[in-house]
């Protein structure tokens, strides 16, 4: 009994470390945001200080007010997210479910286009924007995050139909019911937990994307990874306010995090009667 | 009756609130308006000749650009051209414009230049040489302009093959900072040489203290580790080219890399390896660093008493003198070029832009004159560096700050700081690698650079 209760604590306190360990940044950040400049700096390094909120008024208030660039993610980000889910559900579903010829060959092409590197593919992009007249606006920037979203979403969509037995499918055909109303009142309800985990990816692969976001936008859309770089010139770092817009970029993404929790648990846990697959 | 009043109360209070909120936009342009426009009117040209015409200036996130940025309107005003500037950090400037250049796209009419890349854009055709805008006496005039008074090696750094291709904006030297108090207390003087330089760091190292004796950039980097590397080799007599060929492992380097390695072990703390400028200045603003040699810029930074506990305990003094006798500082600036993909009336109107942006007027007006709290120290005038109300201003950032950086901007300058060839972007980084390489002991210093030579080789054919 005693060593059960040893076994328990102790592997407490490994999770309890890893924990810190894996929170520590975030928690860092969080503690300089509300630090003055010399706190930040010194060492030994402060935990406990007087709290101020200046970098967030200077961050949200300032004449470098990063809101206009947290809305440019958000809407960048949804953007590519919404595009990103209509097309990628129908077609993975038809990847997973439909006896097309080369639908393999399809499903692998794909994929070959997340192997090329995106500074190679970067040139192209720009000159394609550019002869549209489309550099520094949203609908630019959201066509190209589509086409390394879409790939990624649908290869993540198509195991989760793939899971679903096909069985459920032919009943549903026996019952009368059309493909699409199969899709639309069987399974997607069955793949809630994939469609919220591939919002959770896509948006968040949006919303941190920097290489693409530094070539193709400008003053117009500027999304927040670009703007954090104001607070990093080649004079110093402002170490203070560069925390306040960390934890403010931050903050969006948890809370997509939080409400998705629900359904990427019902994901994993739905799959009880698996099998299914590829046909 | 309530409800009306009420309502009135709202109303007023609504249109108050708008006019409060609109109000630092509108007193910026009634500023710029009224600001006074006649010291530029006084010029003998046109200002107007490109009026209508947009431009787009590319800058780095500064305090020195944000000024320039805020007197902007005084130059729309001027000439009716109109500026759009775009932040890009330092790191994607250069690959965002050189993919403006090379798709010709004309996106940036200039842009925030950096003096190591004219090689390359000038054997591109990228960029336009300015002396046809400097010699026209309709769109400069000479007399006003006076381009003699621009530091000259920042001039002749933005210069290939006699031709300007880039006007300097703002700059840098690199200067010794050293804590006086400490040097005070041991009884040190500031270092002439590079020997004493150790020396000095070797008196003053006490980690046991938290006071470490030099620190020097470490980071990888053709702007960080190859910033000091490149003065260390200059200084022991190294020269880049022999009979036309790029040599990085000769006797010269050997030693200036041995000496940087040296004091780096010695003096540094083990984690300046990994540093860049702004984090020697934020450790010497803790107080944990004696002395430090770079850009005479972060003076601005460890003066900042909201950041430094060292502030009024600074003083200042050149590059220590390597064994060639030679100090040599950088010759780093921001200049602006002329995108040559323009139309001719946009590179009027460009002319137009660099030539207020770098004239004596518009350098006092963004630094001692200058109405915010960041005052600049990088002005590219030597007028103004014996300017008294300029001297006045900078001299608050401590003990012959002045002194000792008007006589590198003359002095300590050299063009061939660094080997100027349009191959430069891949050289440096392959430098910046090796040194890396001797500084975190993975390689000594003869097999780091025989290495670089063996990579650089292939790529100067």
């Amino acid at each position: 009994m005693k060593t059960k209760h040893l076994r328990a604590i102790g592997l407490l306190v490994v999770t309890g470390l890893f924990v810190i360990a894996w929170a520590f940044p975030i928690l860092w950040s969080v503690l300089n945001s509300l630090k003055n400049e010399r706190d930040v700096l010194a060492y030994p390094p402060k935990f406990f200080f007087e709290p101020t909120f200046a970098a967030y008024r200077d961050v949200i208030f300032g004449p470098q007010s990063i809101l206009p660039n947290l809305w440019s993610s958000f809407v960048i980000s949804a953007g590519t997210t919404v595009l990103t889910m209509l097309i990628a559900i129908p077609a993975a579903y038809a990847l997973a479910r439909l006896r097309v010829p080369g639908s393999r060959w399809a499903g692998f092409y794909v994929l070959a286009t997340q192997m090329l590197p995106p500074v190679g593919i970067i040139i192209p992009y720009f000159l394609i924007l550019r002869n549209i007249g489309w550099m520094d606006t949203y609908q630019g920037i959201i066509l190209i995050y589509l086409s390394f979203s879409l790939p990624f979403a649908i290869w993540l969509m198509v195991s989760y139909f793939e899971d679903i037995p096909f069985e459920m499918e032919e009943a549903a055909a026996v019952d009368g019911a059309s493909r699409l109303t199969t899709l639309r009142r069987i399974i997607l309800p069955q793949v809630q937990g994939g469609i919220a985990v591939t919002v959770v990816f896509v948006f968040l692969n949006a919303w941190n994307e920097f290489l693409f976001a530094v070539v193709l936008s400008g003053n117009t859309v500027r999304p927040v990874t670009i703007a954090m770089f104001n607070f990093v010139s080649v004079e110093q770092t402002l170490w203070t306010q560069l925390a306040a817009v960390s934890v403010l970029a931050m903050l969006p993404v948890v809370i997509l995090g939080i409400i998705a929790q629900k359904h990427i648990v019902k994901g994993l846990t739905v799959g009880a009667v698996k099998g299914g697959g590829r046909r | 009756m309530n409800f009306i009043t009420d309502r009135r109360r709202f109303l007023a209070g609504a249109a108050a609130g708008a006019t409060a909120l609109a109000m630092p936009a509108y007193i910026r342009r009634a500023g710029a308006q009224a600001a006074d426009l006649a010291p530029y009117q006084s010029a003998n040209i046109d200002w107007k000749q490109a009026s209508g015409q947009q431009i787009t200036v590319a800058v780095i996130p500064a305090a020195y650009f944000d000024n320039l940025a805020a007197i902007t309107p005084q130059f729309e005003a001027l000439t009716g051209i109109s500026v759009r500037y775009e932040k890009i950090p330092p790191a994607q400037i250069r690959q965002k414009c050189v993919l403006d250049f090379t798709s010709g796209t004309g996106t940036y009419a200039t842009h925030a230049a950096d003096p190591m890349y004219y090689n390359l854009y000038h054997s591109n055709g990228w960029v336009e040489a300015l002396d046809r805008f400097v010699e026209d006496p309709a769109k400069t005039d000479a007399k006003w302009f006076a381009l003699d008074d621009v530091v000259p090696a920042w001039r002749e750094a933005n210069s290939v093959d006699g031709s300007l291709l880039g006007l300097p904006y703002d700059g840098e030297v690199t200067l010794q900072v050293m804590r006086k108090d400490l040097y005070e207390a041991k009884g040190l003087k500031p270092a002439a040489t590079l020997d004493e330089f150790a020396s000095n760091a070797a008196a003053l190292h006490d980690p046991n203290n938290r006071v470490w004796g030099a620190a020097l950039r470490g980071v990888a980097g053709a702007g960080q580790n190859v910033y000091i590397y490149s003065s260390l080799f200059r200084a022991f007599g190294g020269e880049w080219f022999q009979d036309g060929k790029l040599v990085v492992n000769g006797p010269e380097a050997e030693q200036a890399l041995t000496w940087y390695v040296d004091t780096m072990r010695s003096y540094a703390p083990a984690a300046a390896q990994n540093w860049n400028w702004p984090d020697i200045a934020d450790a010497f603003s803790q107080g944990t660093i004696a002395t430090y040699v770079d850009a005479h810029s972060s003076a601005s930074v460890i003066n900042n008493p909201e950041k430094s506990t060292v502030v009024g305990k600074i003083a200042y003094e050149r590059w220590p003198e390597g064994p060639s006798g030679k100090r040599v500082s950088s010759i780093w600036n921001w200049g602006m070029p002329i995108n040559a993909k323009l139309s001719d009336e946009a590179k009027t109107a460009t002319w137009l832009f660099i030539q207020w942006a770098a004239s004596a007027e518009t350098q006092a007006r963004t630094s001692y004159r200058f109405d915010g709290p960041a005052k600049r120290s990088g002005v590219n005038r030597l007028s103004l560096w014996r300017d008294p109300e300029y001297v006045k201003t900078v001299s608050a950032f401590g003990d012959n700050f002045v002194e000792a950086t008007l006589a590198s901007l003359e002095n300590d300058t050299d063009v061939n700081w660094r080997p100027r060839a349009p191959q430069w972007p891949a050289i440096g980084d392959t430098l910046a690698t090796a040194i890396q390489a001797a500084l975190a002991g993975q390689a000594t210093v003869k097999a780091a650079l025989d290495d670089a030579q063996a990579r650089i080789a292939p790529m100067m054919r």
